[in-house]
């Protein structure tokens, strides 16, 4: 645990404003720890969190347990309604840890059940407590589903209200952070530090004299428009032409892709800062070459700083918004295929979405001694199992069918808090014992709420790939995809019980895969191989799809899914 | 006597580069003089990906272009299409001065000068600013507003802009060989002025100039250019769909695609099969005519829901329906598809009867070169006249700027 005691003497300083920084949930912590491991920001760091196990790794000197009583130290399990139920409880506790600052800081990831519940209440205490609010919230990846989505949108709406100023990412655009081939764990970090970054950012424009001043006023005008997403870029650079590269380290930030997205933008937050070496050819450098990429209608507003502390850098520190609507039609331009990575590695272990990938290979093998041996080894297999398992079985299926989506969302919490690397097996290897459970029972597998699920499993693909190898059984693959909308599960009951056996295998080997080589997903997209004749011209994507991909493939993929 | 202008039209399509020359009469009429096409390589999705290679086309069709015409040609009407290319409708509103009642021509410049000052993107370029419609006191649909009376006059205007490098590269790789572009022409406007009639732009119409690349489409109310637009997916995407199904090269795809393909697989009897043969006539293998036919048609109409639904904002009222042109236009079933899609009349047209070669303007596969004909035709009678003498002036002066750059 890093010790990290430099608040009195933030305080002491009576010029300077007392800044508090609060994670709220998962995200927020992991925020938090970022923070802290780089220090890039003076001022208390508070860790909140409903679960006692991620507030135990947090590295937050002041840490509260919201809802003691109410959770028992256990997570929220992506319900608002009890994030804000616990966080009520423990007011008290979250007033004590946040008084008696100037500005405060919220951070959250919304979408789940601490982050989205508790912030809102813990925006209105530190409002109550009469600083100025600041949050800084983080949109769900689109795939973890519309039900997350609205729920964040939710908690936005609250967040608004009692914020003086809501700086908003979008998870989605994370993914241009890094490379494809970049580790899961890489992207996480990358986009906390992202977060950590626009937090001190902030922290020091709206904190620090200036020549040029910049206040409140122009953050909250800068991240004026409606429904807007935050666009942030931050650079900084030392040596010769220090203007120039700052700011070309400021623009290649994802958020503003390259500066192609400044130009939609109304509003436009620059900051130049440096040592006190900084000249005045150079800020006239920085802005004439921003001035490039922003159209001439913008309004920028600008600040200067000169401050000790940067030596002899310069940092240029962009801040803008741009509406939902218009950054989607630009990211689309360029699909996060490495975004599809959390997504199926969340998937690949719950047992009922790989079960229909075996059954078509299988079908589609002419070898049918093969299947009764599989079959045979299969039952052998399963046989010691039922017998103990039969009577739990009953209940096992309430809990494992009806919330499948539940538990899947509850996977991706624990991706999420990708500190936590020992999380994840134990999870893979109940998945494992639920497969084998469930398997023996033919009304488990083609639930079809599960069916529905739009993943592309690692099973998905392999199919894909074998269906190509195979014309002629393409044909009946694709016409049968085509014509017959879903499959009638009823009437298959024998046949499943002949075909099933093969899954629990297949998940097994799918799930091993997906942790030892987590770097290897990402091409699971829709790939470049698939696109043909098209390979190196512009990609046309409409709707997150790639229209260069044949219509029957992606068709198919959709049935699949 | 009427005087006659020869005009040369360039298309650099993605499956062909096609170069027609032709005769505009004084009296409007037109005449093809001589078609040139070649093969084209080097362009995906209308764009040009590899100059060289197009150049190479470009030449041939030239050469076959002069031979044909038997005229040498220097200046060139260029139709560029591509994905980067959008449009939009913009109003400028001018307010006159107090002390006039009667609308100048100045008045009208103040307006359409308000009206083309829309912010594109940055490094976008204009490509045409299309008057649509003047407005007078709320008044609609007045054309000619100079010496009306009025107090607000108003310009509605259609704007296509297009990616500026993107533009100047087409541009350039004409340059070379060497030609003059005389002007840049965004391919659905130009064929829309062979393929749609005055009457059926009045009525409404949706034209859809399906190529090999892109699959451009402009939209007419009421006489009026209302949306214009290009959706970078054509039948090379047929063809490319058709070659990854059945696992054959482009080539054979694209060949099985024009001789036996269809988008009707409904109907056709279950179990009948396409043999599929090599160069020699030795039969590779078999696939069900039915399975073709899907995967033509499944791409096929998503194409045309593509372009549905980038003018859904218009369909409601276009009495003339949608007429289809271009190379994709010729597929068997297209017509009936196109329907299913759109609910409306499909009219399959290539370009309206000019004199000339006729296989030429009946193809629609040429309706765009055609159109880049009309279009420079129309270009010209919009010119102010000016007498041969200040004609000549005019030409020295571009003579002298040219050269003192």
């Amino acid at each position: 645990m890093v010790e990290y005691e430099r608040t009195p003497s933030a305080g002491a300083r009576d010029k300077a404003p007392r800044i508090c920084i609060v994670g709220v949930g998962g995200a927020g912590s992991n925020v938090i720890d970022r923070i802290t491991l780089d220090r890039i920001v003076d001022g208390t760091l508070v860790c909140m969190h409903t679960d006692i196990r991620v507030l135990s790794h947090s590295m937050a000197p002041v840490k509260v347990q919201l809802g003691v009583e109410l959770m028992k130290g256990i997570g929220a399990g992506g319900d608002p309604d009890l994030g804000r139920e616990a966080a009520l409880f423990s007011r008290e506790q979250i007033r004590q840890a946040i008084e008696g600052h100037d500005i405060i800081f919220i951070s959250a990831g919304l979408g789940g059940g601490s982050g989205s519940g508790a912030a809102p209440v813990i925006a209105e205490i530190a409002k109550n407590t009469g600083a100025l609010v600041l949050v800084v919230a983080s949109m769900p990846f689109a795939f973890e589903g519309r039900r997350r989505i609205g729920q964040a949108e939710e908690a936005l709406e609250l967040l608004q209200k009692r914020a003086d100023a809501l700086v908003l990412f979008e998870n989605n655009r994370m993914g241009e952070l890094v490379l494809p081939k970049d580790g899961i764990q890489k992207a996480f970090t990358l986009a906390d530090q992202l977060i950590a970054q626009c937090v001190r950012a902030v922290a020091t424009i709206t904190a620090t004299p200036g020549l040029v001043k910049l206040g409140l006023d122009d953050l909250t005008a800068a991240l004026s428009t409606a429904n807007g997403r935050c666009l942030f870029g931050f650079g900084e650079a030392r040596g010769q032409n220090r203007g120039t590269e700052a700011l070309k380290k400021a623009l290649k930030s994802p958020l503003i892709d390259q500066g192609r997205l400044l130009h939609q933008t109304r509003t436009l937050l620059v900051h130049v800062a440096g040592g006190e070496s900084l000249t005045l050819v150079e800020v006239e450098g920085i802005m004439k070459q921003l001035g490039r990429n922003v159209p001439d209608q913008t309004h920028i507003l600008f600040g200067l700083a000169v401050d000790a502390k940067l030596g002899d850098s310069v940092a240029v520190t962009l801040i803008s918004s741009l509406g939902l609507a218009q950054l989607n039609a630009h990211a689309a331009a360029a699909p996060p295929a490495e975004m599809m990575a959390p997504r199926a590695e969340a998937a690949a272990p719950v047992p009922a979405v790989a079960p229909p990938a075996p059954r078509r290979e299988s079908r589609r093998a002419p070898a049918a001694p093969k299947q009764e041996e599989s079959f045979l080894f299969a039952a052998e297999e399963i046989m010691p199992e039922p017998a103990p398992a039969q009577p739990k079985l009953a209940d096992d299926f309430v809990e494992a069918a009806e919330p499948a989506s539940e538990a899947r969302e509850a996977f991706e919490d624990s991706a999420e808090v990708h500190g936590d690397a020992d999380d994840s097996p134990p999870w893979g290897e109940e998945a494992d014992e639920q497969a084998g459970v469930d398997h023996p029972a033919p009304v488990f597998a083609p639930t079809p709420e599960t069916a529905r699920i739009p993943v592309r499993t690692p099973a998905a693909k392999e199919l894909a790939d074998a269906a190509r190898e195979n014309g002629r059984g393409l044909a009946a693959v694709v016409a049968r995809s085509v014509t017959l909308q879903t499959e009638p599960p009823p009437v298959q009951q024998d046949d499943l019980l002949v075909l099933d056996p093969p899954a629990p295998a297949s998940t097994i080997t799918a799930s091993i895969v997906s942790r030892s080589k987590p770097v290897e997903q990402p091409t699971l997209g829709i790939g470049e191989e698939d696109r043909g004749r098209f390979k190196d011209t512009e990609p046309s994507i409409v709707d997150g799809d790639d229209l260069d991909v044949p219509t029957w493939k992606r068709l198919k993929m959709k049935l699949k899914a | 006597m009427a005087k006659t202008t020869i005009y040369a039209g360039l298309e650099i399509g993605t499956h062909k580069i096609c170069v027609v020359v032709g005769e505009a009469k004084k009296d409007g009429a037109i005449k093809i003089l001589g078609v040139g096409q070649a093969p084209s390589r080097g362009v995906r999705k209308g764009e040009i990906v590899d100059f060289e290679t197009v150049q190479t086309c470009l030449n041939d069709a030239l050469v076959r272009a002069e031979d044909r015409s038997d005229v040498m040609i220097r200046n060139v009407f260029l139709g560029v299409t591509g994905a980067h290319i959008q449009s939009l409708n913009n109003r400028g509103c001018y307010r006159l001065p107090d002390d006039q009642t009667e609308i100048t021509e100045d008045d009208v410049e103040e307006a359409k000068e308000i009206a083309r000052n829309v912010s594109i993107p940055q490094q976008n370029v204009f490509l045409h600013s299309v008057t649509r419609q003047y407005i007078v006191d709320g008044v609609e649909g007045v054309r000619q507003p100079i010496g009306r009376e009025g107090r607000l006059l108003e310009a509605d205007y259609h704007i296509i802009h297009g990616i500026r490098g993107r533009i100047q590269n087409a541009i350039r790789c004409v340059r070379e060989i060497p030609l003059e572009v005389e002007d840049v022409v965004f391919n659905p406007v130009a064929a829309a002025q062979v393929v749609l009639t005055r009457e059926a732009k009045t009525q409404g119409a949706l034209m859809i100039d399906f190529g090999a690349g892109t699959c451009d489409y402009v939209l007419y109310q009421e006489g009026m250019i209302t949306a214009s637009g290009c959706v970078p997916l054509g039948g090379d995407h047929i063809t490319n769909d058709v070659a990854l199904a059945l696992q054959i090269p482009n080539g054979r795809a694209e060949r099985l695609k024009v001789e036996e393909g269809s988008v009707l697989y409904e109907d056709v009897p279950e179990g009948e099969m396409l043999s599929i043969e090599d160069d020699t006539g030795l039969v590779l293998g078999e696939v069900p005519r039915a399975f073709l036919n899907e995967v033509m048609s499944l791409r096929t109409r998503e194409i045309l829901e593509q372009v549905k639904a980038r003018c859904a904002a218009h369909l409601a009222h276009l009495g003339a329906g949608v007429f289809l042109t271009g190379g994709v236009s010729l597929m068997k079933g297209v017509e009936a598809l196109a329907h299913e899609v759109f609910g409306m009349k499909i009219t399959r047209a290539g370009s309206a009867p000019v004199s000339g070669i006729t296989s030429t303007f009946e193809n629609p596969q040429f309706s765009a070169p055609i159109g880049l004909i009309r279009y420079a035709q129309i270009l010209d009678a919009e010119k102010p006249y000016l007498s041969p003498l200040k004609r000549l002036g005019r030409r020295m002066q571009e003579i002298l700027s040219s050269i003192a750059v």
